[in-house]
């Protein structure tokens, strides 16, 4: 029990973190700007835009340390307070620097019945990390995630918020990790959900050469 | 006027009421956490659950529709509401816990899972005993919990700020400090973190919780997640004695409990008010408890008799200096005081045939917020005004005392060295008569008799605040020596007013020997053989009330606990 006290399952942020980025680089271009400009159009409130541009700052410095959100909130005249309470909701913002693949293994209702545990242990042994962690090469991190929706393709993972790999076999996490290993293009193919079942025959998966790579969200473009 | 029917009772309303505020206000108890009525409605406790109904209407007709025996036929909303974001419509009928199964069963199973990863640490919390989990939880809760498992534990003892302190496993995010930062106080410095059983809120890196407004968030919190950083752990809250009273740091007079064990001021909250302070005070208002107790002086001193002295000689020798300074004794009146204290000591310059020079005006530019925290320091300047003193010229006195041109010096309840009217040195040839709060006081070293006064927390009287509000105190600490006014004032049920020397929560040595300067100042005329005839508050603020226009309906009576707002006056603006 003792050690409960002292190791909370919940952590106590970092007060004081150090800096990861120079007041020189904590800037958004014109471009940026005006993109984030777009954003707050389109909500009542530029509260609304906070997680567009959380995103686009995530996509410029790769990870969303204090010094990043605070330059997002002075973008959207937001409390610090606020942006790092959106931050800190969603998995898919990173907090601290993540590996160049971040490995989300869904261990939620229906992927722990087809083996999600199984798969994350095989991705443990495998990259020879525990989960929340990455690897010393800084090539990969591996998580726990909650559900991202993929039940019908259970045990499944996310490639850095990107694309989903499914039915996870250990023979196609090998292929995978050796692809990512290499700098290839991931050897799989993600599958979207067909409209209308019976236009497949019943079979789910028979678009599957339909659709080569999943795009990274946000992709929407918007023009007004 | 559009109607209501809550357990089957007919309430009638005006306008658009939320349902769980008009249950409050009619006294109809609902169990709820997150709803403060001065800030937004989440809706994210649930546990105000209430089952909501209309009556249906034939649709063609547009008639009511009727069961066989004549009643309305009623139409509840497929789910139940969270009375707190429910605006009441005409006609609708409203079952709560006490009428519905259904209510109360939600209601149960609403506080199991919020209790669901609470800690059962209520024995060492210091919410308990006035804690609404705690409280709603023996009412409505389930009795027993069904959840065997590892609770989720989360930081605790961490320290937000200079004055609050977080305990994450408490909280239930109920929201309610998050909205107070945001809506009330606007400093935006608090947010709620992660996710799921995990959240909990807190500053975001790198930032304090150290806005002058932060502890208002600990008595807003419905669990003890968010304690005092200062009051933590000192006294459970049923060994305290609450008296209402006013605050003293600022012209604002904010409206505030005292909460007192064994004759020591534990510590300030506020008390609601809506004409002066709804439910808020500053922190800097809270952190003065201390002032009560500490550095109290321990009964008066003459300089004749070489220190501490009794009451009478004290008196004596007051009254001797007075006779030989006589009109060249300067008084000072004090913004600290109260209304009767100036009052009196107004009628003692008389009697003696002097003049008072006026109060000493305690102005801090730049420290006033337009909210609760004023530039003046004091209480009580406008009440000095209305009773026709005006603040005195620092410049001109101070010259006049260091030039020797004051033989007297009688001060009420203020510190003329440490506001700077004169120094030290230029008081060694003054007789110096100090009405005093604390020995920390500088003007003490150069008097020639030192009277300990009554505070706030001791005294009875009134005080007037920036807007023109009179609002009495009633005391909240027993004084050494016998007051029959002040102790007819007291609580009833206070255990340390009728403590005995046996008793372990009385503690005889905290009583402070001082008093009231409106029973110290016609003992002195007495000495005078001039009469100025001992009343109690009461009556003397009757009398002002009666013959000056400024204070027109100040009576007791009418001040009551919230206070009476009195006619406004054109006041010259000091400077």
């Amino acid at each position: 029990m003792a050690d409960f006290i002292r190791n909370p399952v919940v952590a106590l942020p970092d007060s004081n973190p150090e800096a990861h980025f120079s007041e020189e680089e904590l800037v958004f271009t014109p471009e940026e700007k005006a993109k984030i400009a777009e954003y707050v159009t389109q909500y009542p409130t530029p509260d609304g835009a906070v997680m567009w541009v959380l995103w686009l700052a995530q996509e410029k410095f790769g990870f969303l340390p204090p010094e990043v959100m605070r330059l997002v909130a002075t973008e959207l005249s937001l409390p610090y307070a606020q942006v790092y309470g959106v931050a800190t909701f969603y998995t898919q913002y990173y907090k601290e620097k993540k590996g160049t693949y971040v490995l989300d293994v869904c261990t939620c209702f229906s992927c722990q019945f087809c083996g999600g545990y199984d798969t994350l242990a095989y991705l443990e042994e495998k990259l020879g990390i525990m989960r929340g962690h990455t690897t010393p090469c800084g090539r990969f991190t591996l998580r726990e995630a909650e559900c991202l929706g993929a039940c019908g393709s259970a045990p499944m993972m996310q490639v850095s918020n990107g694309p989903y790999a499914y039915n996870l076999t250990p023979e196609k996490i090998d292929a995978l990790v050796d692809a990512m290993e290499a700098g290839q293009p991931l050897p799989f193919i993600s599958v979207t959900l067909p409209q209308d079942e019976d236009e497949m025959g019943g079979n789910r998966r028979t678009d599957a050469e339909a659709v080569e790579r999943y795009a990274v969200p946000p992709v929407a473009k918007r023009t007004q | 006027m559009p109607k209501v029917t809550i357990d089957g009772e007919e309430y009638a309303f005006e306008g658009q009421p939320g349902l769980l505020q008009f249950c409050l206000d009619h006294g109809i108890e609902l169990p709820h956490f997150c709803y403060h009525s001065s800030m937004s409605v989440p809706a994210n406790c649930r546990q105000c659950l209430v089952d909501v109904g209309a009556p249906v209407r034939d649709r063609k007709t547009g008639e009511f529709q009727l069961e066989e025996n004549g009643e309305k036929v009623i139409r509840y909303f497929p789910k139940l509401q969270t009375s707190c974001s429910h605006v009441i419509s005409d006609g609708q009928v409203v079952h709560t816990a006490r009428t519905s199964e259904k209510v109360e069963r939600a209601q149960r199973d609403t506080m199991e899972f919020l209790l669901i990863n609470h800690p059962l640490d209520c024995p060492i919390c210091d919410q308990a005993g006035h804690c609404p989990l705690q409280i709603q939880a023996y009412k409505y809760g389930p009795e027993g919990s069904r959840f065997e498992f590892r609770k989720v534990h989360k930081p605790k003892k961490v320290k937000l700020g200079p004055n609050v302190v977080l305990d994450a496993e408490r909280c239930i995010n109920c929201t309610r400090c998050v909205r107070f930062t945001d809506e009330i106080s606007r400093s935006g410095q608090l947010t709620i973190i992660e996710r799921g059983v995990k959240n909990y809120p807190i500053t975001p890196p790198g930032v304090s919780f150290d806005e002058p407004y932060s502890m208002n968030v600990i008595d807003l919190c419905p669990v003890g997640a968010l304690t005092s950083a200062d009051f933590r752990f000192q006294a459970r809250i049923w060994e305290m004695a609450s008296t209402p009273s006013i605050t003293t740091t600022n012209a604002k007079g904010s409206n505030c409990f005292l909460w007192v064990r064994d004759n020591l001021v534990m510590r300030i909250t506020p008390r609601p008010n809506p004409d002066v302070n709804e439910f808020w005070i500053p922190d800097e208002d809270r952190l003065t408890y201390r002032w009560f107790n500490e550095n109290r002086p321990c009964g008066p001193a003459a300089l004749s008799k070489s220190g501490a002295c009794s009451w009478d000689e004290a008196i004596q020798e007051t009254a001797e200096i007075l006779r030989n300074t006589g009109k060249e004794t300067l008084f000072l009146a004090s913004a600290r005081a109260t209304v009767e204290d100036n009052w009196m000591l107004m009628q003692l310059a008389e009697a003696v045939g002097g003049q008072v020079a006026g109060y000493i005006p305690h102005i801090e530019q730049g420290h006033g917020d337009g909210w609760l925290r004023t530039d003046d320091r004091t209480p009580n300047s406008q009440g000095c005004e209305r009773l026709g003193l005006r603040p005195v010229d620092m410049e001109l006195w101070g010259a006049r005392l260091g030039a020797g041109e004051v033989k007297g010096l009688y001060v009420l309840e203020d510190d003329p060295v440490a506001a700077g009217l004169c120094s030290a040195q230029a008081l060694e040839n003054v007789q110096v008569i100090l009405h005093y709060y604390n020995t920390t006081n500088q003007t003490l070293p150069s008097a020639n008799v030192a009277l300990p006064a009554a505070t706030v927390a001791e005294t009875i009287g009134t005080y007037v605040n920036e807007a023109g509000r009179a609002q009495r105190v009633v005391p909240a600490k027993v004084i050494k020596g016998v007051n029959r006014t002040l102790m007819m004032q007291m609580g009833l049920s206070r255990a340390d007013q009728h403590g005995t020397p046996f008793d372990r929560w009385h503690n005889e040595s905290h009583y402070v020997d001082c008093k009231p300067s409106w029973e110290i100042i016609p003992l002195i005329a007495r000495n005078l053989d001039v009469e100025i005839a001992a009343q109690s508050p009461k009556k003397i603020m009757q009398h002002i009330s009666a013959s000056i226009p400024a204070f027109a309906g100040a009576t007791y009576k009418a001040m009551g606990l919230s206070g009476v707002t009195l006619p406004p006056i054109e006041i010259e603006v000091a400077g």
